[in-house]
């Protein structure tokens, strides 16, 4: 409230303004993943970092196992936006397809609506499937029985942020040849001998 | 995590992926696991009871991107008629469309020496502009008896202020007060994202009126009234984007602002009131200081080659009565 007196503004918003309607269109309906594109946020105070952009994208609906579709989102998750591009070429999996397709739409939207000047200045901070809609299906099976098919839907959720993705994103332990003498010389020298001098 | 189990024979093969999807999906596979007898795979799949699978997609985004005989056909399939088209436009009876017979701020704010020729021009279509505004005043004292050219500045900056303040609180039902229907999309244009500061700090010189008219629309007594006041003060501005970062201006420094603002008023409703209409850029004017954002330029609309000179251009179509009857505000 300080902050917004000393600028002058009266009512803060926290919300983006919506486009003016359009004529015959109703307002489009969005989730809640899309909601946090519409988070305004206060001007940074002189000497406050600048905030990285983001931007939050998704596709649902997918025909394909939310559980195939996790290990695709796990995998771009953490890297830079050029390097997911990359490396998705070289996965064998439907899966792999929808999730280049959702990142390339989420580099187009940030920047164009997002602000973001460099589509290569992006890194996917948060990657993830859930479970969509199930449709059920029967199998016949011997002496009349069936069985339950289950035809499974996925929605796919991914935010990506500006800036270079974090060195070490799942925290894995280091491959350094430094790191990895020294960790071997400790083992050594620590070791107890029994019966020895 | 991507390794395939290796069946006994290695064979080559693509994705199971058709469709949009198959252009993304580029190397081959090695391993295929596969069952070693394929008799008895069909047999296998008619065990299957066929189901259509709903499109949720289409449930959800409805028929857009669809082509027009998708969209037929998936009618017919339905038995279902199209809609009809309807086309409505809304339009407003309380503003017009336009500026009517336009100020021309003279060259320089008319700072011109009379005594040079180009000065004595400026003065003499100066005094026959004059003419016309006073005729207009009287049609507007006809309708306001005890409007005053003395006041109205004043009440002009007012509006002017509290159409601004409006626009940086994104005060979208105060709006329509302070601005015509015609300007209301362009002040709103771009900014719900945007956090503006903006704020007046006085006037260097007091507002003044430079320009009247007046014309009727549709009927004789459907007066609208337009005048544009011209206002030199010292503002400050900032445009902060969604994250709160600075895009244009600054917030600690004060510029001079020269403006020429038109208000508009429905003479023959009573309960009408003085909006600003638009604003007149003259072709003098510096330009627009840029924005702080910087772009990667798009090499597709750098690299489009010009049109070739030997086609002819189209001859501009002459001024057509529009001019002097303008139409209704539409949206």
């Amino acid at each position: 409230m300080v902050c917004a007196q000393r600028r002058n503004v009266t009512d803060y918003v926290t919300q983006v303004m919506p486009e003016i309607e359009q004529i015959n269109k109703k307002p489009e309906k969005i989730g809640k993943w899309l909601s946090y594109n519409l988070k305004l946020y206060p001007p940074t105070l002189p000497g406050e970092p600048d905030r990285p952009a983001y931007v939050c994208h998704e596709k649902k609906f997918l025909k394909y196992s939310p559980k195939k579709l996790w290990y695709i989102a796990c995998f771009v998750r953490g890297m830079s936006i050029d390097e997911a591009l990359k490396q998705l070429d070289f996965i064998n999996r439907k899966g792999a397809a929808f999730v280049k397709e959702t990142l390339l739409e989420a580099q187009e939207l940030a920047v164009e609506k997002h602000n973001v000047e460099f589509k290569s200045n992006l890194w996917i901070a948060e990657s993830n499937s859930f479970k969509g809609p199930v449709v059920k299906g029967l199998r016949r099976h011997a002496r009349m029985r069936f069985g339950v098919v289950e035809y499974r839907y996925s929605n796919y959720y991914v935010r990506l942020e500006e800036g270079k993705p974090p060195e070490n994103y799942y925290g894995r332990p280091s491959r350094e040849r430094e790191v990895l003498l020294n960790e071997w010389l400790d083992k050594i020298k620590s070791r107890k001998i029994t019966h020895s001098l | 995590m991507f390794v395939c189990k290796t069946v006994g024979k290695l064979t080559c093969g693509r994705a199971p992926v058709s469709g949009p999807l198959s252009s993304s999906v580029g190397s081959v596979r090695t391993t295929i696991a596969k069952h070693y007898n394929p008799n008895f795979k069909k047999l296998r799949g008619q065990k299957f009871i066929k189901i259509d699978l709903p499109d949720y997609k289409e449930l959800a985004g409805g028929s857009e991107g669809m082509s027009t005989e998708e969209m037929k056909s998936r009618l017919k399939e339905r038995g279902l008629l199209p809609d009809r088209y309807w086309p409505e436009r809304p339009f407003f009876i309380l503003s017009t469309s336009m500026v009517f017979e336009p100020y021309v701020p003279p060259e320089g704010d008319g700072k011109v020496s009379i005594v040079t020729a180009q000065g004595a021009k400026q003065k003499l279509e100066l005094v026959e502009k004059k003419g016309r505004s006073m005729l207009a005043l009287r049609k507007i004292r006809n309708y306001e008896e005890d409007f005053s050219l003395k006041v109205f500045p004043d009440e002009a900056q007012e509006i002017y202020q509290k159409a601004h303040e409006a626009m940086v609180n994104k005060n979208r039902d105060d709006l329509p007060k302070y601005v015509t229907e015609k300007a209301y999309p362009e002040v709103l244009s771009n900014i719900g994202d945007k956090t503006i500061v903006w704020e007046f700090l006085g006037s260097i010189e007091p507002p003044r009126v430079v320009h009247i008219r007046c014309t009727d629309v549709v009927t004789k007594e459907n007066i609208f009234a337009q005048i544009t006041v011209r206002f030199h003060s010292q503002q400050r501005l900032a445009v902060y984007d969604r994250f709160g970062r600075l895009m244009h201006g600054d917030e600690n420094l004060a510029k001079d602002v020269l403006e020429y603002v038109v208000f508009e008023r429905p003479l023959a409703h009573k309960y009408g009131r003085w909006r600003i209409h638009d604003k007149i850029i003259p072709d003098w004017m510096p330009p627009k200081e840029p924005s702080l954002k910087t772009y990667v330029a798009n090499d597709e609309i750098q690299d489009e080659p010009e049109p070739p000179s030997d086609v002819a251009v189209a001859p501009t179509s002459p001024p057509d009565k529009d001019e002097r009857t303008p139409a209704l505000a539409t949206a």
